[in-house]
């Protein structure tokens, strides 16, 4: 998602560059070149956009302008030719309706486009469209672009925006053929509530209405602009919901949800960086490697989960976590961080407890994470971990998600144990305790396997059925019809139908 | 001549499906070893991991369709045989009837054995190997033993009995006094089926699925 804003932000520098309209000349000719290839391939992809409305008022000679081809997406060049065109030949009061967000999708939804006009929120909108002499729909406009509307509106007026409302434009004198640009900021609201949304909207449209009844009565001929600075829905992309791992969800409901999400997997994309695993040295040699993206722990006290973020304090450039009481040896390793003032605990203490040893039925030594425990003020909260988290012993263990609570790989030793209180997530978790050469860890044994227990399942079960699909295609092969007393030489069969 | 013999239906659905299954195995086997993920290869997780409906669904399924292949069989062949002597010889008719008869009741065992099966698979709330629990395990596991027991004796059972039925009934169109002896051996044929009912039941009397 940034790489797509980054790169949306970039072409529309890279257009205005281009045209000359900012002193962007900083940037060199091969990156502007490579810019202008990127945002050649990206412009089809940057899938955020606005619809631009522009009308004028009753009475104006009509405006020449084609409309846009359907699907185009409109950027910056486009859009001022079309503003250009509009603001020579047409009035030169403009007043530009700038909502904060807008889709395609809101005239959809409220507009009244399924048959129930009634029930359209955009009825001055409508009004004002029928009745102006040249309106023209640009359904989408690239968001960048759009947010440059009142930049050149302004450059091409030779005059400042004057930012108001209904009630201080009735108050305002207007003249036809001084030039005047008059914005109104409209408010989209936080979030994808429903029903405030249709009620925002339908507030927006009476806006719109009065606006449009001062203007009448002050008998002055107008262009009007409506439209936004950012979308207001965002076009789910594909990537980002597999790798959500819920699917494809088409039902709006779920907006909030997927929003909290996609929040989540940003940060954590922000928050990697590059940087070296936690390395517990006995004397020389590098003996524990753990890293991770993040790490946090979790304790319910009175109800509610306080959460406290482990990551800086122990992954990063430059950070050293100390690692006192930390030993291993060639059967039992023991990585041991300290930590203070963690949630109210003075001193806070992470510990991993792993042992390797030869198991004789795969003949082989295998390396397991016995126990994750949490030790401050006395009390020892241990998560076991012996049941999930292994790996042969000359390799590292690693897995995308290591918790205690969602699809646990690590559970409290006994109902009563006080990990019961505590949840302990990692992500993205590398560990190798034993073999260590150097400080790099070695091949990485990934806790997802090829196929799920739900693909072996279903390949099993399909097997079956291969299998009787294989005999019965026997059976049917061997039948054989009855040839013995077939004469191709002989007369045909002949059934009378008469007796 | 290679053609004329890859001609046969048979000869090509056989080699194909053999070339694939040892094709696989093969690559997969070979995968394994260059990249050293021997150790990936567990049997225990695949057995700890499927879920224990999968194999008490599977037994379920078995025991009916297996027993009622048997039963089919067994008729198809002894009802092809009962019609084709009963043109030269109707009095067989009427008697073979019995053949028929054992044959059916193969297929009710099978029936039987499903329905004692299914109705042992309860829900349970569990998705780790830890709260799924042992006894849930044993369960999925002797339901799909159950159900594969009972129906490959009912299978068979039912091919057996067939193949004598049609036997005593071309014996019996020729000379009515053979019928009543094959039909001891028919009688004994019929018994094997009940013994992998039996052993089914025993299987199948200690589980029991569920919280």
């Amino acid at each position: 998602m940034t790489l797509l804003y980054v790169t949306c932000r970039l072409s529309g520098l890279v257009k205005m560059a281009t045209t000359g309209t900012m002193q962007l000349r900083r940037i060199s000719a091969s990156l502007a070149f490579f810019l202008g290839l990127l945002s050649v391939l990206k412009t089809g992809n940057c899938d955020e956009q606005v619809p631009l409305i522009l009308w004028t008022s009753e009475g104006v000679p009509t405006l020449d302008q084609s409309p846009p081809v359907a699907g185009h997406i409109m950027e910056q060049e486009q859009l001022s030719s079309y503003l250009e065109k509009a603001l020579n030949e047409g009035p030169k009061n403009v007043v530009l309706f700038l909502q904060d967000k807008m889709s395609i999708e809101d005239f959809t939804m409220y507009g009244g486009a399924f048959g129930n006009k009634q029930d359209s929120v955009f009825p001055n909108l409508e009004g004002a469209l029928r009745s102006s002499s040249s309106p023209l729909v640009l359904p989408a406009v690239s968001w960048p672009a759009s947010n440059a509307v009142i930049g050149q509106l302004q450059d091409q007026l030779e005059t400042s925006p004057l930012y108001m409302d209904p009630e201080t434009l009735s108050q305002l004198r207007l003249n036809a053929s001084s030039p005047a640009l008059l914005v109104f900021r409209l408010p989209y609201g936080i979030g994808a509530d429903l029903m405030s949304a249709k009620e925002i909207l339908s507030g927006n449209d009476e806006v719109i209405g009065q606006v449009m009844s001062t203007m009448k009565s002050q008998s002055v001929p107008y262009t009007a602009i409506y439209t936004a600075l950012r979308p207001s829905r965002e076009a789910a992309s594909l990537s980002m919901e597999a790798g959500l791992g819920g699917g494809r969800s088409l039902l709006q409901y779920r907006y909030r949800e997927r929003e909290r999400e996609r929040e989540r997997q940003r940060k954590l994309q922000e928050r990697a960086g590059v940087y070296g695993p936690v390395e517990f040295k006995e004397g020389e040699e590098t003996c524990i490697l753990l890293w991770a993206k993040s790490l946090s722990v979790k304790i319910l006290r009175s109800g509610r989960w306080e959460e406290h973020d482990l990551t800086p304090s122990t992954f990063g450039e430059g950070v050293s976590p100390k690692l006192q009481g930390s030993n291993c040896d060639k059967s039992k390793a023991r990585l041991v961080l300290n930590y203070e003032n963690v949630l109210g605990h003075r001193s806070f203490k992470l510990i991993f407890a792993m042992s390797q040893r030869h198991y004789r039925v795969s003949a082989r030594r295998w390396f397991t994470l016995d126990a994750v425990e949490l030790e401050y003020d006395g009390t020892k909260a241990t998560f076991n971990g012996s049941r999930n988290i292994y790996a042969p012993a000359e390799y590292s263990y690693r897995c995308e998600s290591v918790t205690s609570f969602r699809w646990p790989l690590l559970v409290p030793r006994s109902s009563k144990d006080p990990a019961n209180q505590w949840r302990v997530s990692f992500e993205d978790f590398q560990i190798q305790g034993f073999n260590v050469s150097g400080s790099e860890f070695s091949y990485a044994s990934d806790c997802a396997g090829f196929f799920s227990p739900g693909i072996w399942m279903g390949l099993m079960t399909s097997l079956l059925m291969v299998l009787v699909l294989t005999y019965g295609l026997h059976m049917i092969m061997q039948l054989r019809t009855m040839d013995r007393f077939d004469d191709p030489k002989g007369p045909a069969i002949s059934v009378p139908q008469t007796e | 001549m290679l053609l004329e013999c890859m001609m046969n239906g048979h000869a090509i659905l056989y080699t194909g499906v053999t070339l694939a299954f040892w094709s696989t195995i093969l690559i997969v086997g070979i995968c394994y070893t260059i990249f050293d993920l021997g150790f990936r290869f567990d049997v225990a997780w695949f057995l700890t991991e499927t879920s224990p409906f999968m194999w008490a669904c599977l037994g379920i399924g078995l025991a009916i369709s297996l027993s009622v292949v048997g039963a089919a069989w067994g008729i198809y062949i002894t009802g092809s045989s009962i019609i084709g002597g009963g043109v030269k010889a109707p009095r067989i008719k009427t008697k073979n009837l019995v053949s028929i008869i054992f044959c059916e009741a193969v297929a009710i065992y099978g029936i039987i054995m499903a329905i004692v099966i299914s109705n042992m698979a309860e829900r349970f709330t569990g998705t780790t190997p830890e709260t799924i629990g042992a006894k849930n395990y044993q369960a999925g596991y002797s339901m799909f033993g159950a159900g594969l027991t009972v129906g490959f004796s009912n299978l068979f059972c039912g091919i057996c009995v067939g193949i004598v039925g049609s036997g005593a009934a071309l014996a019996d169109a020729q000379n009515a006094s053979l019928f009543v002896k094959i039909l001891i051996v028919e009688i004994f044929g019929s018994a094997i089926g009940l013994f992998g009912v039996i052993v089914a039941i025993l299987q199948t009397s200690k589980v029991k699925m569920g919280d």
